[in-house]
């Protein structure tokens, strides 16, 4: 049996505006004694896991990159005497473009990482201050250009559209200048304004502005049909890869795989089970260390709330549900479950059926939550 | 006990006034019932009468008095419903008594409420003894009020109690107000039995309690009775009085009030005015004033989840067991699905009855616009009433339609004379009279269609007067009036639950507010959706939804599916309170649009 890995990073230089992701800026502090919490968690679960090959590891954050060179290399040999890796496991890292130098770069190659994925956001600047991104869009390209040289060959860049300030001119130029690095994948998120956020502050105060939703939507309507016009794949809502360079690990969360959260925060499912550890640093390290485990009481799931689960995920990629999987899974047919839902979806065209597969139209991908709130 | 120690008695006030709370004083000085039993305002039952300080349901009870006479007296108050929805329900209970304590805010005066029902004590010969209320208020003028009463009732106030029901001064003098000056009552005990019906309620195990004022004649458990205007007979297994809580005695007597209890199922056989007789020995002729009442106000009810019709249908059946004005009957709307066409004594009454049924019997539902009835006299020579806009027939076929007015009074301080007739004018309203209540303060008089007073007249007059205006009104007739059916049409269908009946020189102002409204209120969906309004085939107004432009999830953050789930949840829950029309998505609170608009 297969299992992915998620390290999770919790670290920042600073806080991007729009962040309500479990990470801090201002505990550097805590970074040794984090890593020692964390490299015991490795070889505790290690042991739980003998049965497992891991096939791939996600370093995520938070921004790994912040922390000294050695660290991820100590983490990856720590998973390395603990579980037993895979030998073309894929190995990813987050980097946020401002923290990376050559010598970091080589060191994670030398180590293992094959696959990078740098926060880029976008390649004007002005928009990158608005959102408290602490890199300039030259500093991105240079990055990527650094891990080029330091070996490698399978790079992400995050974008972002629908940014305060940004023109549909932007964002094209920005699709643009990505494209022109030469990098394998791209990912492309629309910007939420989350609850409890700097950046809602700044919307509720006027301080921003957003783009207008037509404008967000010609953004989209971009991002969608131009990259896939040059040759990146969409395998899922946002994510493009080309030469089937996709993200092994991430598509393990939408093909109901299995993954082990390590780390504050990290979530985990294994075995139909989800659950998570402590979300703050302190927390995760005072309870690794007295109690020798940081994991919150899971919240059971019914077999109703993963079925939903399974339809949503699944849906979110380009291939779709495989009604034959659905049914070894649960033991029941797809069809019959959601006749209706499917019929009504597939009428206002939404949805298709394409053999074994249902999938998202390309209108579906566009409106996914209508549809995914239909099987939860 | 003799008659002559014997005092029945009402109270009329003005919501507000503070008739509940005098009655509790009066309930509480008395020793009717404990301190610690007394909760506050007894007579109110139900929480939502409670909540909005109005009696809904006529209570009774007997108090037991000893005046300074040194003679004990059984007082029978019975407290009447304060809203002009039920004014035929207050009639009745008028009839019960000899008396009425007529209540006044010793700050505000008299109110147009105040005053219809005084008329209505008036024309049943009762014995008003002012009390002039909350004189521990700081505003409080009572001298002021009391010329008020004189000038505008023509009522002595030399034996005016001057009291407050929060301090309970003035609760003994109203006492013996009441021994000296209400009438004890006439009657004999061994006359045929005539017994006037002035409430009822439904009891799960005795079944109808009807309360009752005995006339003439005697009741006592085992006697056949019959109520002479439904005809419908019974043997009667308990009668008793009202202590509040219901305790039987051997026999009520003439003169005395009450409750009687039977075998009687259906609250629709024991209507409030009717006469209850003896079959052995009966009446020569029922008591006077007897009428059916009938619904004024009508609207549809439906519930948002479908598969709570039958839910809905149950728990109207269990509120029309205590509400005998409520009435309802199946119906289908092309929008809403199946739902009960309802109708009420008017707006107040269908507000109680739906709040009611979404708080005790916990139905979400969707509630269309009311409407009034129509006399709709078709080109054939046929005449058909509508109370629903749907039913209307086509232009072609009508000749033309009379709708129902009413004569509405309201009292206002002079200053806002015009704008009660500007607004009133613009209601449609005939103007019929005003007169000086004081220096300061005026009755307007106007007839009005009742279709506007329950479209926003009320909330408007309130509004555009600060507050400071009363109404009162009653139905005065039919009259032909120029009406057309303005329909909505969603994403270029009509939606029949939206439709209403309104004047033609309105049609296209209210036609360009709803559609306005319902913009606010439908949310955007995947396609652009065009609101029109429309009467017969001219749109006379066009609104538009945009488009919702794209909905998609934000990154996952590593691998947190049950967050993404929860949020896709609570997606799915807002839906739940949507109705599908056609293709659109239209929220329950959109069909209340058409009621609620502020213009």
């Amino acid at each position: 049996m297969k299992l992915g890995i998620y390290i999770h990073i919790p670290f920042c230089k600073q806080k991007c505006y729009y962040c309500d992701f479990p990470s801090y800026a201002g505990k550097e502090a805590c970074q040794d004694a984090y890593l020692d919490a964390l490299l015991f968690e490795i070889r505790k679960e290690g042991r739980a896991y003998q049965d497992r090959i891991v096939d791939t590891v996600f370093f995520g954050g938070g921004t790994p990159s912040v922390l000294p060179k050695e660290a991820l290399p100590r983490i990856i040999a720590a998973l390395r005497e603990s579980f037993t890796l895979a030998d073309d496991a894929e190995v990813s890292a987050e980097a946020n473009p401002g923290t990376v130098d050559k010598e970091k770069l080589t060191a994670w190659r030398e180590a293992g990482i094959d696959r990078i994925s740098f926060g880029v956001q976008s390649f004007h600047d002005s928009l990158l201050r608005n959102i408290g991104r602490i890199h300039t869009a030259e500093q991105a390209t240079d990055a990527i250009k650094l891990a080029r040289e330091a070996g490698f060959d399978n790079i992400n860049l995050d974008l972002i559209y629908g940014l305060p300030s940004q023109t549909v001119a932007m964002l094209e130029d920005d699709v643009k200048r990505a494209v022109s690095l030469g990098i394998e994948h791209i990912s492309v998120y629309g910007l939420i304004v989350e609850e409890d956020t700097v950046l809602e502050a700044m919307v509720d105060e006027g301080k921003v502005t957003l783009p207008s939703d037509e404008d967000e939507e010609a953004m989209y309507d971009h991002v969608t049909t131009h990259l896939e016009d040059i040759g990146y794949h969409r395998y899922e809502i946002s994510n493009y890869a080309r030469d089937g360079k996709v993200c092994r690990h991430n598509l393990k969360y939408w093909q109901f795989a299995d993954y082990l959260g390590l780390g504050s925060a990290a979530h985990s499912f294994v075995a139909g089970k989800r659950f998570a550890n402590e979300r703050s640093i302190d927390d995760y390290i005072r309870r690794m260390t007295e109690e020798g485990t940081a994991r919150l009481d899971d919240e059971a799931e019914t077999i109703e709330e993963l079925r939903g689960e399974y339809v949503f995920l699944a849906l979110r990629t380009t291939e779709g549900i495989d009604t034959e999987d659905f049914q070894k899974t649960f033991g029941m047919d797809f069809f019959v479950q959601y006749g209706d839902i499917i019929n009504r979806m597939m009428t206002q065209g939404l949805l298709m059926r394409d053999g074994r597969y249902v999938r998202l139209t390309k209108l579906g991908m566009k409106y996914g939550n209508r549809v995914f709130a239909q099987f939860v | 006990m003799n008659k002559k120690n014997i005092r029945n008695f009402c109270i009329i006030a003005h919501i507000d006034h503070g008739k509940s709370t005098i009655a509790d004083r009066l309930i509480e000085y008395t020793g009717a019932l404990s301190k610690r039993e007394m909760e506050s305002q007894v007579l109110d039952s139900m929480d939502l009468e409670r909540e909005r300080g109005i009696t809904i349901k006529a209570q009774s009870v007997r108090l037991q008095y000893t005046a300074k006479d040194g003679e004990t007296y059984m007082l029978n108050l019975i407290d009447t419903p304060g809203h002009v929805d039920f004014t035929y329900e207050v009639s009745r209970s008028l009839a019960a008594c000899e008396g009425a304590l007529l209540i006044v805010d010793a700050a505000q005066g008299i109110e147009a409420q105040t005053l219809a029902n005084v008329y209505l004590a008036l024309e049943h010969d009762l014995e008003i003894i002012p009390i002039i209320n909350k004189i521990d208020l700081p505003s409080a003028d009572p001298d002021r009020v009391k010329q008020e009463i004189e000038d505008v009732i023509g009522l002595d106030t030399s034996n005016a109690v001057l009291a407050s029901a929060k301090t309970g001064e003035g609760i003994p003098d109203i006492l013996e107000r009441i021994v000296e000056y209400v009438p004890e009552p006439q009657g004999d005990d061994d006359k045929p039995l005539q017994a006037l019906i002035f409430d009822s309620h439904f009891d799960a195990y005795k079944g109808v309690i009807a309360y009752v004022r005995v006339m003439d004649g005697t009741i006592k458990p085992g006697m056949q009775l019959k109520m002479m205007a439904t005809k419908k007979t019974f043997d009667v297994t308990e009668v008793g009085v009202f202590r509040p809580h219901l305790a039987n005695v051997d026999g009520l007597y003439a003169g005395q009030v009450g409750f009687v209890a039977g075998s009687i199922k259906n609250v629709q056989d024991v209507r409030v005015g009717d006469t209850i007789t003896s079959v052995e020995n009966p009446a020569a002729e029922a008591l006077p004033g007897y009428r059916k009442v009938t619904p004024m106000v009508y609207c549809g009810l439906y519930p948002v989840d479908t598969a709570d019709y039958d839910a809905l249908k149950d728990a109207l059946e269990k509120l029309q067991l205590n509400d005998a004005s409520l009435v309802f009957e199946p119906e289908t709307s092309a929008a809403l699905g199946f739902g009960y066409r309802c109708g009420f004594l008017g707006l107040l009454h269908m507000d109680v009855v739906q709040e009611r049924l979404e708080r005790e019997y916990k139905l979400n539902l969707i509630t269309t616009a009311p409407s009034v009835i129509y006399h709709v006299y078709k080109t054939d020579g046929e005449m058909i009433k509508i109370d629903n806009p749907s039913d209307l027939p086509s232009p072609q076929q009508i000749d033309h339609i009379d709708e129902p007015y009413v004569r509405a009074s309201v009292i206002v301080p002079n200053d806002f004379v015009g704008t009660v007739m500007e607004l009133s004018q613009e209601k449609r309203g005939e103007f019929k009279e005003i007169t000086y209540l004081d220096e300061t303060r005026v009755t307007v008089v106007y007839h009005l269609p009742l279709s506007e007073i329950i479209y926003d007249y009320f909330d408007r007059l309130k509004s555009s007067t600060r507050g400071y205006a009363s109404l009162d009104y009653e139905l005065c007739g039919y009259q032909t009036s120029k009406l057309v059916k303005l329909d909505i049409l969603l994403n270029g269908d009509p939606v029949d639950a939206l439709s209403v009946i309104v004047h033609k020189d309105k049609a296209a102002q209210r036609g360009r507010t709803l559609a306005e409204k319902l913009k606010g209120i439908i949310p955007r969906q995947m396609f652009e959706i065009p609101i029109q309004a429309v009467v017969g085939s001219k749109v006379i107004a066009r609104e538009t939804v945009r488009a919702m432009r794209k909905d998609v999830l934000a990154k996952c953050y590593g691998g947190d599916i049950t967050r993404k789930r929860k949020l896709l949840e609570k997606q799915k829950e807002g839906k739940k309170r949507m109705k599908q029309v056609g293709s659109v998505e239209v929220p329950q609170e959109a069909f209340m649009a058409i009621l609620k608009i502020d213009d």
